[in-house]
């Protein structure tokens, strides 16, 4: 095993583990508790192979279009999102790339409900009370969580009032209706609207969200289209 | 110079053209104004309860309080966020209805004039202090040390029950005070109090829904009279039996109930007395009806009014008074009714008592007018309120006998007639604390304003008045976080006092809620455990799920003790040829909701009218007036003068001039400042002999046109079909020609 020298944090993502290597990696940790470590010794960089951090915005694979899945037509139309600076900025990637979390583990009142919901802050602690408590951004967390507040993050996708856009009824279509589609897919359906969220690090709008985009998905998935569905 | 040749057809087709091009332009052009990325938070819960999902609303129990009748609510909670609320299908009284009042509970929660600091008067004006202070200031003219005791310190409220009226009690009897004024502009005090003389009960249950006719006396029962909720669900299942159920109205204008009556009769004001004997006087001597039940005494006055003397002083044709005793006599079980146009005059408790005479001579007692007997803690009962003891408090203030008033949930100085001269009687006080949400009348010139938190966020427990068959406690639970951090609950208030004068009196309880609890807790069997001591966790929480607590049913039967009194009924005034009748209107109630848009912008039921006042007149005035709809009169009386716009109607007696109440706020907020006119102002002295109860239709008006033409802001601009058969009508003389004379 190779003994990484830390970094500055600021500039690296270390990839969290999977559930099972976490477990493995905390009992390592306490067998091999005895030996000296140079450097911080948490046992999440302990593992932690090095990965290039990608600023937010700059061109990534988050603009890799995800192939269309079956029982779907993608609808045309991309956006330049701006960056949108959150107060911690939450890698995607990460979370969703790396370590295969699915993005209905964190959204999900996406299957229940109009909105996807941002995971309350007691679902981020509930891994971040024993996973990398050191990073900088989880004592930012962290310190959120002890003073009994949520970050206000910022919202990146949004729609005007007076339409009614519900995440559930979307997701009961091509997901949970689909036979050809399986839960585990689920980020290829949210990609429809929400880009390759995981290969970007904080969110960034991909798709123009207007009346335009929405009106040529449903007219290719036979969505409904009275005026009312989506101006109540 | 060039000409541009453009024809329609070019016009058309460039419109065609570029008329699509903006439209696929239009549905791409992402709106920058709402949708743009970072501009707003999006704030998770730190820790939500597991039933909670943001976007999918939850639904809590609660009781609204935008009336007096306490009908049950269920709010919609989404995000801490109450956003609609509807009727509590739980609720005996309202079985899930909800009116428009109590729809724009949401307004008078959310308004933007809410109180949101404490202010004490300072050099003259009202300024913002800190609890603290205002509290420190309380305490000093109040408190223990202060040697304020006895009836020099009172508390004016509006309708109070349940917990709040209890620890008001305690309030008042810790300063050895039994001055609790309890003001009420819409109330039904002179009803209540015939029916206690005549039949021992002050609030018998009102089986609309049994009867087969109902004639009313200017009882606008859908509206605004009693538990207009109730008897809307009881006068939907009158009106669709097998038999329908058949509604005659007489009152001086026409209400929201006499806009749905069969007949609808145009009563000289005052007179309602008179027509109730007449028709006593019809059923028993034309249609030789059984009067045993009556005493002598009622028997001798029923003979002195005749056909021709009912006729002459109502103005109500013979033919059609023996046409109304004809139908109460065929359809048996009927239930008269008196409203505040019957009560509101000298002679109103007459009136009152001659229709529930009418109601005994027809067999109604027991049958559409059941025993309710009391409520089965009469500690938490309802003290409902009048207009006596607006003038018993202004007596009291202008004889410089209060030293320090507390108020709360009433607005005397926007309700008192000109006649009381209440604003100097009030500021002649010198310490008055304002117990308020919003800086209305009588707020501006209190000297301590505490901010209290809407209805919406507080805790209480209320008792109706009416009780529409099952006896039940409401509950009133916050349906939100409060919006604002410097308000409090009245509750909290009511104990902080109690407190203040008997240190320690109610340690151990952290706040109104543990309160509640443990009283609650009190009450035999309702909140038993398996271990007595404890409370009931689950049969607390199953009480809040529910907004009602059940309670036995009292069932004392009625006592009957009848007598009856010559009816008082005053001539008019030549010089002031017209009565003016302030009306009350579901809407702005008595002028609560004066500064809620919805209700300001929701059209009136008669005139449609949209935020203004009006006076209604009938057309006949108008031509004597030479006024079209919308020009401006003046309506004088001796008490002073309003200039209104005129809306002409055949639905009001051609002697009066009616002016909804609820407008000319000169306070109150940005929605209910300066806008129409209060016709409460101008009211004549005078008040009931028997209860006190200010004679508020009983005035008279002189009319004059001021040449000032106008424009009435109202919904819909016609008053006649053209011809659509949208409903179709028949006049009632070819009924009767064609139908035979029912
Ligand atoms: S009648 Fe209307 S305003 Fe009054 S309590 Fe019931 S719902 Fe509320």
């Amino acid at each position: 095993m190779k003994v990484e020298a830390k970094t500055c944090h600021e500039q690296t993502h270390r990839p969290l583990f999977t559930w099972t290597r976490m477990w493995a990696v905390l009992v390592l940790a306490g067998l091999l508790g005895g030996l000296s470590l140079s450097g911080s010794s948490s046992a999440g960089e302990l593992m932690a192979p090095p990965r290039v951090h990608t600023p937010p915005g700059a061109a990534d694979s988050a603009d890799e279009p995800l192939g269309p899945f079956p029982g779907v037509v993608a609808p045309e139309g991309t956006y330049e999102g701006k960056n949108v600076e959150q107060p911690i900025e939450f890698p995607h990637d990460l979370h969703a790339d790396t370590n295969k979390i699915n993005c209905l583990y964190c959204h999900t009142y996406a299957r229940r409900s109009a909105v996807a919901g941002i995971p309350p802050t007691s679902k981020c602690m509930g891994c971040h009370n024993v996973i990398a408590t050191d990073r900088p951004r989880i004592k930012k967390l962290t310190e959120y969580w002890e003073k009994g507040e949520s970050p206000p993050w910022k919202k990146v996708h949004d729609l005007p009032d007076y339409v009614r856009f519900t995440h559930e009824r979307h997701l009961k279509k091509f997901l949970f209706d689909n036979p050809d589609m399986s839960v585990e897919r689920v980020d290829e359906v949210c990609a429809l609207c929400h880009g390759n969220v995981k290969k970007m690090t904080v969110a960034r709008k991909q798709k123009p969200l207007t009346m335009g985009f929405c009106t040529r998905c449903h007219e290719a998935n036979d969505g409904p289209f009275d005026c009312q569905k989506c101006h109540k | 110079m060039s000409k541009i040749e453009f024809d329609r057809r070019d016009f058309l087709k460039v419109m065609g053209v570029s008329g699509v091009a903006a439209t696929v332009a239009g549905c791409d052009m992402p709106s920058y104004i709402t949708s743009e990325e970072g501009a707003e938070e999006v704030i998770p819960y730190l820790s939500p309860e597991e039933f909670v999902i943001p976007g999918v609303g939850v639904h809590y129990a609660s009781t609204c309080l935008q009336c007096p009748a306490t009908c049950g609510i269920r709010g919609r909670v989404r995000e801490g966020r109450v956003l609609k609320l509807e009727g509590n299908p739980k609720s005996a009284l309202n079985t899930g209805k909800l009116c428009q009042m109590g729809q724009a509970g949401l307004q008078t929660h959310y308004n933007p004039d809410r109180l949101t600091k404490p202010l004490v008067r300072k050099d003259g004006a009202l300024a913002e202090a800190t609890w603290e202070d205002a509290l420190a200031l309380i305490e000093e003219k109040t408190g223990p040390s202060s040697g304020l005791s006895g009836g020099r310190f009172a508390w004016l409220t509006g309708t109070i029950s349940g917990h709040q009226s209890v620890l008001l009690k305690a309030h008042l009897e810790s300063l050895g005070s039994s001055s609790h004024f309890v003001h009420e502009v819409i109330n039904t005090r002179v009803w209540q109090a015939v029916c206690q003389d005549m039949l021992g009960q002050s609030m018998p249950r009102l089986r609309i829904d049994k009867a087969k006719m109902v004639l009313s006396f200017g009882a606008d029962f859908l509206g605004t009279w009693m538990s207009p909720i109730h008897f809307s669900a009881d006068y939907a299942r009158f009106r669709s039996g097998e038999d329908r159920g058949m509604l005659v109205q007489a009152e001086p204008s026409m209400s929201l109930t006499g806009a749905n009556a069969d007949l609808w009769v145009a009563l000289r004001p005052g007179t309602e007395g008179v027509m109730a004997l007449g028709l006593a006087n019809v059923l028993i001597n034309k249609e030789r009806m059984d009067a045993s039940a009556l005493p002598a005494a009622a028997l001798e006055l029923i003979n002195q009014y005749g056909v021709s003397r009912t006729t002459k002083m109502t103005g109500i044709a013979g033919d059609r008074l023996i046409r109304i005793a004809r139908h109460l006599k065929e359809r048996s079980p009927s239930l008269v009714l008196a409203g505040a146009s019957a009560a509101g005059h000298v002679g109103g408790y007459q009136s009152v008592q001659a229709a529930m005479l009418l109601n005994i001579l027809l067999g109604n007692i027991d049958q559409t007018i059941e025993a309710s007997g009391d409520f089965a803690l009469p500690q938490l009962a309802s003290v409902s309120g009048g207009t006596s003891d607006l003038s018993r408090f202004a007596d009291a203030a202008g004889a410089g006998k209060l030293d320090a008033v507390f108020f709360d949930g009433s607005n005397p100085l926007f309700a008192a007639p000109n006649h009381l001269g209440l604003t100097e009687k009030f500021d002649s006080i010198p310490f008055k604390v304002a117990f308020s949400q919003f800086m209305d009348e009588t707020t501006a010139h209190a000297d301590v304003v505490l901010p209290m938190a809407s209805a919406l966020e507080d805790w209480g427990t209320h008792v109706a008045a009416y009780q529409g068959g099952d006896h039940e406690i409401a509950f009133q639970q916050p349906l939100m976080e409060p919006i604002y951090p410097g308000t409090r609950s009245f509750g909290d208030m009511l104990l902080a006092l109690n407190s203040m004068r008997n240190p320690g009196s109610y340690d151990g309880l952290e706040d109104y809620y543990g309160y509640l609890q443990s009283a609650v807790g009190s009450i035999p069997g309702v909140l038993k455990g398996e271990d007595d001591e404890a409370i009931n966790v689950s049969a607390w929480n199953r009480i809040l799920q529910d907004g009602r607590l059940q309670m036995p049913v009292d069932t004392r039967a009625f006592t009957s003790n009848l007598s009856m009194d010559d009816m008082d009924v005053r001539d008019a005034d030549p010089a002031f040829p017209y009565y003016l009748v302030p009306t009350p209107r579901g809407t702005l109630y008595d002028g609560r909701h004066a500064n809620i848009p919805w209700l300001q912008e929701s059209p009136d039921q008669i005139s449609k009218v949209v935020w203004n006042s009006w006076a209604e007149i009938h057309p006949v005035t108008a031509a004597k007036l030479a006024v079209e709809e919308g020009d401006v009169i003046t309506v004088t009386t001796p008490d002073g003068v309003l200039e209104v716009p005129v809306y002409i109607h055949k639905g009001i007696h051609v002697d009066v001039v009616a002016v909804p109440m609820g407008q000319g706020h000169e306070d109150y907020g940005r929605y209910a400042r300066g806008r129409g006119v209060n016709p409460l102002k101008i009211l004549q002295p005078g008040s009931d002999a028997k209860t006190g109860e200010l004679a508020l239709y009983g005035s008279r008006a002189a009319l004059a046109a001021t040449g000032r033409a106008g424009r009435l802001i109202k919904m819909g601009n016609t008053e006649t079909q053209h011809g659509r058969k949208i409903v179709a009508t028949i006049t009632a003389e070819q009924q009767r020609r064609n139908e035979g004379d029912s």
